[in-house]
């Protein structure tokens, strides 16, 4: 069932993942995230010096890698089309700091490391679609690709203030695991600075990301 | 009595440039946007206009993508520093309007192009 969600959305061209927040924000804005799925939690604070750009603090865990991650991370709006009722996005996301592993023969090694993608969003009130890919280097430690798509639906157009909420379906491909393919769905909900989503995806795994902006 | 009528009709016209000052210090301007999509887009201009000592409030509404901005008694910004603060938020301005975007017209009053 999963797999012939994900051969649709190919097949509509939308395999389009997850700008899951804005990495970049408003001009002198902080942004504090923390993202936690089956695969890993993320921790990312960054700062805005205008809305192009934003710079960070990053720290990645990976569960069965058992790697962690230690860095910097910079953000960078490569290309944003505002129209009347929607939104697009392109962003380059990179970053460099040091891998740590707690796995076989690695155990206890460390690594510069450093990861690249693109990210690209779609959004109107109504409607969102997202892709994301990045590739992972950590010298001897480990290198892996990763991409994700979301789509989603806005069941009710909030106006301002409101609590806004989406129904979206998450699609993360990673080549090199066991389970190639991963499908979450989730619920996103969120009010003045705060953004939550929260879902569980194929294999049984919570989602869990919190977004605080300010 | 007498004295309560005088007081009263002297109120009124007390009142009346009382509130024509009011009137003509109500800087309002209606700024249309694009790019005004969620609630975020909203949030950062608001963090924004926050920060200029000359606004006293703003106002976003996401169906008609207007931008409110209320400033404080006597003060302004110039027409190109709004348009730029809006750009070097991400967004862009289509147009900026000095008088309240739609009294309401009756059909007879719709222009019709």
């Amino acid at each position: 069932m999963y797999r012939y969600v994900l051969y649709t959305l190919l097949g509509m061209g939308l395999f389009i993942p997850s700008v899951h927040a804005r990495p970049v924000s408003y001009p002198g804005g902080w942004t504090l995230m923390t993202m936690n799925d089956g695969d890993k939690n993320t921790l990312h604070l960054h700062y805005s010096p205008n809305a192009k750009m934003s710079l960070g603090y990053k720290f990645e865990y990976w569960r069965d890698k058992e790697m962690t991650f230690n860095g910097v991370q910079m953000n960078n709006l490569l290309k944003r089309w505002n129209k009347k009722d929607s939104q697009a996005n392109v962003y380059l996301k990179s970053g460099v700091g040091i891998a740590h592993s707690s796995e076989g023969k690695y155990d206890g090694d460390n690594s510069a490391a450093g990861f690249t993608g693109i990210a690209t969003d779609w959004e109107n009130r109504r409607f969102f679609a997202s892709y994301e890919n990045r590739y992972t280097e950590a010298g001897k430690i480990d290198d892996f690709f990763m991409q994700s798509a979301r789509v989603g639906v806005a069941p009710y157009e909030g106006d301002y203030g409101d609590v806004h909420t989406w129904l979206m379906l998450q699609v993360e491909h990673t080549p090199e695991s066991d389970d190639h393919v991963t499908v979450t769905p989730l619920v996103r909900v969120f009010k003045d600075v705060h953004l939550l989503e929260a879902g569980m995806n194929n294999r049984g795994e919570i989602l869990f990301n919190y977004v605080f902006r300010y | 009595m007498k004295k309560f009528i005088l007081t009263l009709i002297a109120l009124t016209f007390i009142s009346i440039p009382v509130a024509h000052a009011q009137t003509a210090t109500n800087n309002v301007v209606y700024v249309d946007v694009n790019g005004l999509v969620c609630d975020f887009c909203a949030r950062a201009l608001e963090k924004v206009f926050g920060k200029q000592d000359e606004v006293a409030d703003i106002d976003v509404n996401l169906d008609t993508k207007v931008i409110t901005i209320n400033y404080k008694e006597g003060q302004s910004l110039e027409d190109e520093k709004v348009k730029s603060l809006i750009n070097d938020a991400g967004y862009n301005v289509v147009n900026i309007r000095h008088e309240a975007p739609d009294v309401v017209l009756n059909d007879s009053e719709v222009s019709h192009e």
